[in-house]
């Protein structure tokens, strides 16, 4: 009976899987925004995500309906247990079907005292959320997982494909086969601009990271560090329906060996002497992934409704750790808080569109990099160092990079969290993200008398924020030249940035956006 | 611990072989890397600098030339044999038709029948390329930013009714992604439902080409179907820009090359160096709605004004040319119509060819 129910679970995670890598893709680079309602759809995990929506609700004080649906995985933990993390959790399926031979042997040697790790990381993001603080979901699986594939995986994979076609186009009679595939592929697939990231070696360590930690136990991120985890371990304390260990049991211990996360303790006796009592499965730990009920020899398992919340480990956070971690939390935000770059705003930290107040911004983004992925232009870019110590990986926008496209507020669609407002097009239109101005000692027209109008041209406003005078100058080689000197007309420039993005100049724009407008 | 040496077995090296791969393709994600397949705002073409008096110019495209010739897998590639015919009109046909009316597809269908129509230009089985003015992805075609979709459509119904083996339109906007730019020009919708295709320009499909002519470039990156395709018809809308005064049809070509805003400086010239491979054989000025000012992009119905012309004709310069006395100019007032006509891609002198007014 229980081979069955396996297989189901297994079906289901790789549903779920899938759904997550073709949100991925309906999202790119703006396929999924408009009328077609996949802007809904293209942040589904995250509005389901309990751990994002609690932090974001506590630091933004404030109820987010977008982010309600977290209810429903609450609920279905509280009813089933962790069945978030064994069926549908996307970055638990990859750690799962990520197995190393060594890591079985390896995890003995791993107290279980480290499972608190979790719960400390857990607190730390909770208490700092209190203060307004989100700067470590960056460590929350789903954001650390959509990061990595938008700004790691994606590119990387656009690299390959576009290099070797390029490649290939050199010769004649591969033509038609790179044809056929660019018109298959481009656009739903492949993004037409080369999506490419600030610093994505950072976030890929990380998630290399995670991966590679899973060489020291199966699901070593699960099992110590998921702050999710975590709060839905916590949450299954109170758990209705758990696996439980029945009257037929022979002590033989191979649900324990079969058990991924290592939910399983056995009392140390000898075999021979164990019963049902010495074998425990720890709710809190136990992502209902149902091996250890297939793997029963004697079918003495079962799933069974139970009424007493289980009983603390020692690994639950004490008192003492509660306090530390409250301690960790607050000196964190006082760290980031006396940043520089917190007190002085950044003349480089340009916000998407629909962001109005850095403060409230910093306290609803979920560091989810959705944003980033749909941004046509790719001009969204995860922040290092623009944003402050608390604002790593959010979005801020590069217009040498790309642009705020006129016609698109996919980001402000996608935004799970609504950090950034979900503009209409009209109003985003009007949305100033920053101003342009003229570096008249790089511009062509006014440092060298070389005639040049890119930046007019690209500016999308009716009126043109950009005008142009038209003077009569000596150029470089001694010539008189009628020449055309652009200027901004700062009442009607909304800091799109297209014109920095632009500028044929080489290196540093002569145009150029500052934030702060 | 083991302590004695294994061999690398296979899963070993192909683990390490992952590895690799993957810090190869980080290596090249990073937005501050140069990409081979960027973006076309960030290619970078080896011309960069101006060349501010003519003369110059020769020595600075010989440095470009062995510049070129040092890139690997580079290397520039001779449109020999790529560039489109024109036909010459008989005796009986216009050189150049400009009909007018408010019935669009009336109004095209009459100027190519003046010229002796779409068969003149498409034979059976010929592989077809339009290149409308699909700029920005924030406009409908009221806006008269982007081409006519119905002069595009109907481009597209006479080019399959001659026989054409498919037909192809494509631009490579400079506001926006290019899927969401066809949908909102209108244009995706009318050629679809004429039987042509939308085809998204790849990055990848650009190479770079020899302008044996080119006085002030001697190699770009060129769409490679666009040199290639049996038929290229250049469909651009007749608009105002600050720097060329006017956006015509051979300005309209910049859309097919990477990099076009290193083409602005000394952009006439430039221009005119491109029309010396690109050479569409046949051009068809949309002047239904004209964008009077504050162009390419425009924005404001008040800057647009509706003339209900279209202009064709073989020759570019030509039509260009007469385009451009729609806004109170002659053809060469306008930098880029006068150069090409003195590389001798076309004829300027409107009043030595045989023009034929049409009204609908």
């Amino acid at each position: 009976m229980w081979a069955a129910w396996r297989r189901v679970r297994q079906i289901v995670q790789i549903a779920f899987f899938a759904l997550f890598v073709a949100l991925l893709f309906a999202g790119l680079q703006r396929q999924g925004s408009g009328e077609n309602g996949l802007d809904w759809v293209t942040g589904f995990f995250f509005r389901i995500n309990p751990l994002s929506a609690l932090a974001a609700m506590l630091a933004g004080r404030e109820w987010l309906g977008s982010l309600g649906w977290a209810l429903a995985t609450i609920s279905l933990t509280i009813l089933l247990g962790r069945v978030w993390c064994g069926w549908t959790c996307p970055l638990g399926s990859l750690l799962e079907w990520v197995h190393f031979r060594r890591a079985r042997s390896n995890a003995r040697s791993i107290p279980a005292s480290l499972r608190s790790v979790k719960y400390f990381l857990l607190a730390v993001i909770l208490i700092a959320a209190l203060f307004g603080n989100l700067s470590l979901l960056i460590l929350e699986p789903l954001a650390l997982l959509t990061r990595a594939m938008t700004t790691v995986v994606i590119p990387g994979f656009n690299v390959a494909i576009n290099g070797s076609e390029a490649t290939l186009y050199n010769l004649s009679f591969l033509r038609p086969a790179v044809d056929w595939l660019e018109s298959a592929l481009r656009g739903p697939v492949l993004p037409v601009k080369q999506p490419a990231f600030n610093a994505p070696g950072w976030v890929a360590l990380l998630f290399v990271g995670v991966i590679a930690l899973n060489w020291l136990a199966d699901r070593f991120w699960c099992r110590y560090l998921c702050p999710l985890g975590a709060l839905l371990g916590w949450l299954s304390k109170i758990s209705i329906f758990r696996p439980g260990i029945g009257e037929a049991c022979t002590g033989c211990t191979r649900c324990a060996i079969a058990c991924k996360p290592g939910a399983i303790r056995v009392k140390s006796a000898s075999e021979a002497a164990r019963s049902a009592a010495d074998i425990h499965i720890m709710a809190s730990e136990c992502t209902v992934c149902l091996d250890c009920l297939n793997s029963c020899a004697k079918d003495g398992m079962g799933i069974k409704p139970v009424t007493q919340p289980e009983k603390s480990h020692e690994f639950d956070l004490s008192r003492r750790q509660f306090l530390q971690a409250a301690a960790v939390g607050t000196a964190g935000v006082l760290l980031a808080r006396s940043d520089l770059r917190s007190r002085a705003k950044n003349s480089a930290l340009i916000r998407p569109p629909g962001v109005l107040d850095e403060n409230e911004f910093l306290a609803k983004c979920l560091r989810c990099s959705e944003c980033m992925k749909v941004c046509p232009t790719t001009a969204l870019q995860p922040a290092l160092g623009e944003a402050g110590l608390e604002g790593l990986w959010t979005p801020i926008l590069m217009a040498r990079v790309g642009y705020c496209d006129y016609g698109c507020n996919a980001c402000g669609q996608v935004c799970p969290s609504g950090a950034i407002a979900a503009l209409p097009l009209e109003e985003k239109r009007q949305a100033v993200i920053g101003k342009a101005s003229v570096n008249r000692n790089r511009c062509l027209p006014w440092a060298s008398g070389i005639p040049c109008i890119v930046c007019e041209e690209m500016c999308p406003t009716p009126q043109k924020a950009i005008r142009l005078e038209t003077i009569t100058a000596v150029n470089e080689a001694g010539e008189m030249v009628e020449l055309q000197q652009p200027y901004v007309l700062r009442d009607l420039c909304i800091g799109c940035g297209i014109c920095e993005n632009h500028c044929p100049l080489e290196g540093e724009a002569a145009i150029r956006v500052y934030a702060g407008g | 611990m083991k302590s004695q040496k294994r061999p690398l077995t296979r899963s070993g090296f192909l683990k390490l072989s992952a590895a690799a791969a993957v810090s190869a393709g980080l290596w090249g994600c990073s937005s501050r890397t140069a990409q081979p397949a960027a973006g076309p705002d960030q290619a970078a073409n080896e011309i960069q600098q101006d060349d501010r008096a003519p003369a110059q110019a020769a020595n600075e495209t010989t440095k470009d030339d062995r510049a070129a010739a040092q890139t690997a897998n580079q290397a520039t590639q001779s449109p020999a044999g790529a560039t489109h015919v024109a036909t010459e009109p008989t005796t009986e046909q216009a050189y150049l038709a400009a009909a007018h009316g408010e019935d669009v597809e009336a109004v095209v269908k009459a100027a190519l029948a003046a010229l002796g129509g779409i068969e003149r230009f498409v034979k059976q089985g010929h592989d077809v390329i339009i290149k409308p003015n699909i700029c920005v992805d924030y406009h409908t075609p009221e806006y008269a930013a982007t081409t006519n979709p119905t002069v595009v459509a109907c481009l597209t119904t006479l080019c399959l009714g001659a026989g054409a083996k498919r037909v192809r339109v494509m631009d490579m906007p400079f506001g926006g992604a290019p899927d969401s730019a066809y949908a909102i020009s209108g244009i995706e919708e009318a050629v679809k439902a004429a039987g042509g295709e939308m085809e998204i320009m790849s990055p990848v499909k650009f190479s770079k080409f020899d302008i044996p002519e080119g006085k002030s470039i001697k190699n770009w990156e060129i769409y490679r179907a666009i040199l290639e395709a049996d038929v290229l018809i250049d469909v651009p809308i007749a608009k105002h820009h600050s720097l060329a005064r006017l956006t015509l049809g051979a300005k309209n070509l910049l859309g097919t090359v990477k990099s076009p805003n290193q083409i602005h400086q000394n952009l006439g010239q430039r221009i005119a160096d491109l029309v010396s491979v690109i050479r569409p054989t046949l051009t068809v000025i949309d002047a239904v709605r004209v964008l009077m000012a504050h162009g390419p992009t425009g924005g404001s119905l008040d800057d647009v004004k509706q003339l209900n012309t279209v202009i064709a004709s073989h020759d570019i310069v030509a039509a260009d040319a007469y385009g451009a006395t729609l806004f109170g100019l002659k053809g060469a007032d306008i930098a880029y119509i006068k150069k090409s006509a003195e590389m001798g891609l076309g004829t300027l002198d409107l009043t030595s060819l045989k023009v034929e007014e049409i009204n609908v």
